[in-house]
């Protein structure tokens, strides 16, 4: 089964107040406020110097398990919330590739499922992998971009997004930490440009991400009870309160100390907060925990994935 | 310490009068019995903000901890739920 073998992350240190590029955006001081008061947001990263490959090389250059292995990596996945991140013809996750001595190793964009395309990177990496059949063979999924466009600043009435990155080693197989199910619910009818889409998607919301939480969790042959941690894609608390009363798991047990000062990080968010568990001692050996996110561009899909560290 | 109950009646009454001017439109014959998201088209974003008004207005503040989607069903369950949450003056 698909292990992930070791995930690093980088922000910038730089932050700025979610009232800067709120403004800059024309939000409404009271619609600040809601991000403030209730969403408890308060700053994201922003890296004003550096490019997206300065991002990248961040996370991997504290990505201590890819020295001296860098011959057995055949895939490199940069996951994306947004298909286009950079100007042509730039090639970001290429340009750290061949820095890191992965010029060797196919280059992938993964995109498709939005903010949750991450968690699609690690089902692919596995899966590419296992069709190799070489057991040693390893795949790089990274995440992260820059807040290229007006888009990129906002996910609206929702959330900001802070800059950021994360890279993880993927192998087929291996004991830790094991990816035991993966659940995404993809939903079309959230797809289009009608003005009732959006008030839709977040009536549908809290619902739909706890089924997949709920779908991943089963096909993992576990119950929620014996979830030691959610690792939340970071976009506010009010969305995971409403997940968890569905689930009927304790907000405590969703690691989300990551989302004040550091905003939602595009795809990147689930492997910071994974840094953040162990970094806290929250995940002990045996532990089970999901990776949950949802994607809000081109139609919604609620993902969860249940890992063994 | 005034009972949610007997807060209700003048929550709702308050509710209804905040709310053309929150959504910048005419809104005639508003009651308890209102749909904010089925039929005025609110999000759950613009139902806090709509909170954070009516604390202003209250002189109040509203714990939220606790509140979900079927909270802001009607002005009625809004005005409910805030009667029942109600925390120090603001």
């Amino acid at each position: 089964m698909t292990a992930l073998v070791a995930v690093s992350g980088h922000l910038p240190e730089h932050r700025l107040p979610i009232e800067e590029p709120g403004q800059r955006l024309g939000l409404d001081p009271m619609h600040l406020k809601v991000f403030r008061r209730y969403h408890k947001l308060d700053r994201v990263g922003r890296d004003p110097h550096g490019d997206l490959p300065a991002l990248l090389r961040g996370a991997l250059a504290g990505l201590d398990a890819l020295r001296g292995q860098e011959r057995r990596v055949r895939y490199v996945l940069h996951a994306r919330a947004f298909p286009v991140v950079v100007p042509y013809p730039m090639r970001p996750a290429r340009e750290v590739a061949e820095e890191f001595g992965l010029g060797h190793a196919a280059c992938l964009t993964v995109s498709h499922h939005a903010c949750a395309s991450g968690l699609l990177a690690l089902d692919l990496a596995g899966r590419l992998l296992a069709e190799d059949g070489d057991p040693d063979a390893l795949a790089l999924v990274l995440a992260g971009e820059k807040v290229f466009t007006g888009e990129t600043e906002l996910v609206p009435e929702t959330s900001f997004y802070g800059e950021g990155a994360a890279a993880c080693l993927v192998r087929a197989d291996g004991e830790r930490d094991r990816l035991l199910a993966y659940a995404a619910d993809l939903r079309g009818e959230f797809d289009g440009d009608g003005v009732d889409l959006a008030p839709e998607y977040q009536r549908g919301y809290a619902d739909c991400l706890a089924g997949a939480v709920r779908a991943a969790v089963g096909r993992a042959g576990l119950r929620i009870g014996e979830i030691a941690l959610i690792l939340p894609h970071n976009v506010n608390v009010p969305a995971w309160q409403r997940v968890c009363r569905r689930l009927g798991f304790p907000l405590e047990r969703v690691v989300l100390e990551n989302l004040a000062a550091s905003g939602h990080v595009f795809c990147a968010d689930h492997f910071l907060n994974y840094r953040t568990a162990c970094e806290r001692g929250l995940l002990r050996p045996g532990d089970r925990y999901v990776m949950a996110a949802a994607g809000g561009s081109a139609g919604g899909v609620f993902s969860a994935m249940v890992f063994q560290h | 310490m005034t009972q949610p109950d007997e807060l209700y009646p003048s929550l709702v009454e308050t509710t209804c009068a905040l709310l053309p001017a929150f959504l910048g439109r005419e809104l005639p014959g508003l009651s308890a019995d209102s749909e904010l998201m089925d039929a005025l088209g609110m999000t759950s974003t613009a139902a806090l903000e709509l909170i954070l008004r009516l604390e202003l207005t209250l002189g109040q503040e509203v714990d939220v901890d606790a509140i979900d989607e079927a909270d802001f069903a009607t002005v009625g369950s809004l005005a409910r739920y805030i009667a029942a949450n109600l925390l120090k003056a603001a």
